[in-house]
């Protein structure tokens, strides 16, 4: 984008060309958002600054389980109240956010920062895994919980953990797939169906 | 702009927008092609889990005529891409093994270059990597030499490059990685001739050259002819993308 050229003037045409740079947002969009902060009040746009500034200054990872936070340890691990010896390794922060919405794990997480994909130059020692080995052969986890996405590269880096702890002695289990609760088997997709024909359970 | 329709094996993917992914497919119609899925990450849509890495689907798609990226307007999934073994040390290494496919499909073949014959090759390849004991080497030597003959790349198994004799089945010879050819020991030079290959491994790369993945994949090559095939076919193949492929590294022989 020529900033110089832009009928608003300079500042207007880099607030839109940063706002452009946000994921989802186009030119029309960054052009709706840069009006409002136009339209709004200085202490609106110096609170939306403030927070921006904030949040990158202020938040950081865990240094146990490299969630975020704000502190040294993030809620949850600091947290005396959840099961201290099952793990569950996600790849993003906001699959923590996602399981931690289900309420149906008690126990704490790990973040690996990613999966294990060859193809895009993204290996093993990009992620945290080696801390992950350390944190379970330091801190007696008897349950590890693979919540990696259910996709080639999300299982391969789940078996990739499992093969680096086959001499552990720590029981590593994997998200269930298959139909959804309240669904109809009729609408189900054929992967649906086998994954839950595969993982069933005794009654 | 045109309404396509194609078989196509899902060979890398990336992030467009929160909800959308740019898919590369390599297509029995079409060749190399990619396409936008919007909504490809959202459980519920036209695409129904199907566009998973190695995956291999039948897609709709617009083919755009002015450069633009085609987009992708549909997929069903025809078999998903499973590693042998699952659950076992060796399944990690089938896995890889799928990547490798991927990764050259992706770096030797050109957008919309349709080749039948190589989409055939690289199902059959992951329905090997996918068999219960099958032989992880053969496979990968055999897709390899495969993909080179198919694409005019292979180099020359049958006599030496300089003087001409064919290869002899007691001798030993060295591969001319830039001549695409072998080198006997009589024309060998220590400036242009690359790892050396014996006349053994020679012939096990020529029968592969004729043999299905299937059968292949149930050949149990000695520790040196597998090396020596590898060595050979590596070579050819970095020669051929201009960089040694970056999956290979994960792989263990």
């Amino acid at each position: 984008m020529e900033t110089q050229e832009h009928p608003y003037g300079k500042a207007v045409a880099t607030l839109i060309e940063e706002f452009g740079h946000l994921p989802g947002i186009g030119r029309k969009s960054a052009e709706r958002l840069a009006n409002h902060i136009l339209s709004c009040t200085l202490a609106e746009a110096n609170a939306l600054a403030d927070a921006i500034r904030n949040v990158k200054t202020s938040v950081k990872r865990c240094s146990m389980c490299f969630n975020l936070t704000e502190d040294t340890l993030c809620r949850i691990c600091r947290d005396p109240r959840r099961d201290q010896h099952v793990v569950c390794v996600v790849e993003q922060p906001k699959d923590v956010v996602a399981l931690e919405s289900s309420g149906a794990f008690s126990g704490l997480y790990h973040v690996l920062g990613g999966r294990i994909a060859p193809l895009e130059g993204v290996g093993p020692e990009d992620l945290t895994i080696h801390q992950l080995v350390h944190r379970i052969r330091k801190q007696g986890i008897t349950e590890l919980v693979m919540a990696t996405n259910p996709t080639l590269e999300g299982d391969g880096t789940a078996l990739y953990i499992t093969n680096l702890l086959q001499n552990d002695k720590v029981r590593i289990t994997r998200l269930a797939r298959g139909i959804a609760s309240g669904s109809v088997l009729e609408f189900a997709n054929r992967e649906m169906l086998a994954d839950a024909l595969r993982g069933r359970q005794q009654f | 702009m045109s309404l396509e329709k194609a078989d196509a094996l899902v060979i890398r993917q990336a992030d467009f927008s929160e909800s959308s992914r740019v898919v590369t497919f390599f297509s029995r119609e079409f060749g190399k092609f990619a396409a936008l899925a919007k909504g490809a990450k959202r459980l519920k849509g036209p695409f129904d889990a199907a566009l998973d890495l190695l995956s291999t689907c039948r897609v709709v798609f617009i083919r755009k005529s002015s450069g633009t990226l085609n987009l992708l307007t549909e997929a069903r999934l025809t078999q998903r891409f499973t590693p042998q073994n699952s659950g076992t040390p060796g399944s990690l290494n089938s896995v890889y093994g799928g990547y490798y496919v991927a990764e050259l499909l992706n770096g030797l073949t050109e957008d919309f270059d349709p080749a039948p014959e190589v989409f055939d090759l690289s199902v059959a390849t992951l329905n090997s990597l996918s068999a219960v004991d099958s032989q992880f080497p053969s496979i990968i030597i055999h897709f390899q030499i495969s993909l080179l003959q198919l694409i005019g790349l292979l180099p020359n198994l049958f006599e030496c490059s300089v003087c001409g004799e064919s290869v002899d089945q007691n001798g030993g010879y060295a591969h001319w990685v830039s001549q695409g050819g072998l080198l006997c020991l009589a024309c060998r030079r220590e400036e242009y001739s690359g790892a050396s290959i014996s006349a053994g491994s020679i012939e096990v790369l020529r029968r592969m050259t004729q043999g299905s993945s299937e059968l292949i994949s149930r050949v149990k090559l000695s520790r040196q002819q597998a090396e020596e095939c590898q060595k050979l076919a590596v070579s050819a193949i970095t020669q051929a993308m201009g960089r040694r492929p970056s999956t290979l590294r994960y792989i263990q022989f």
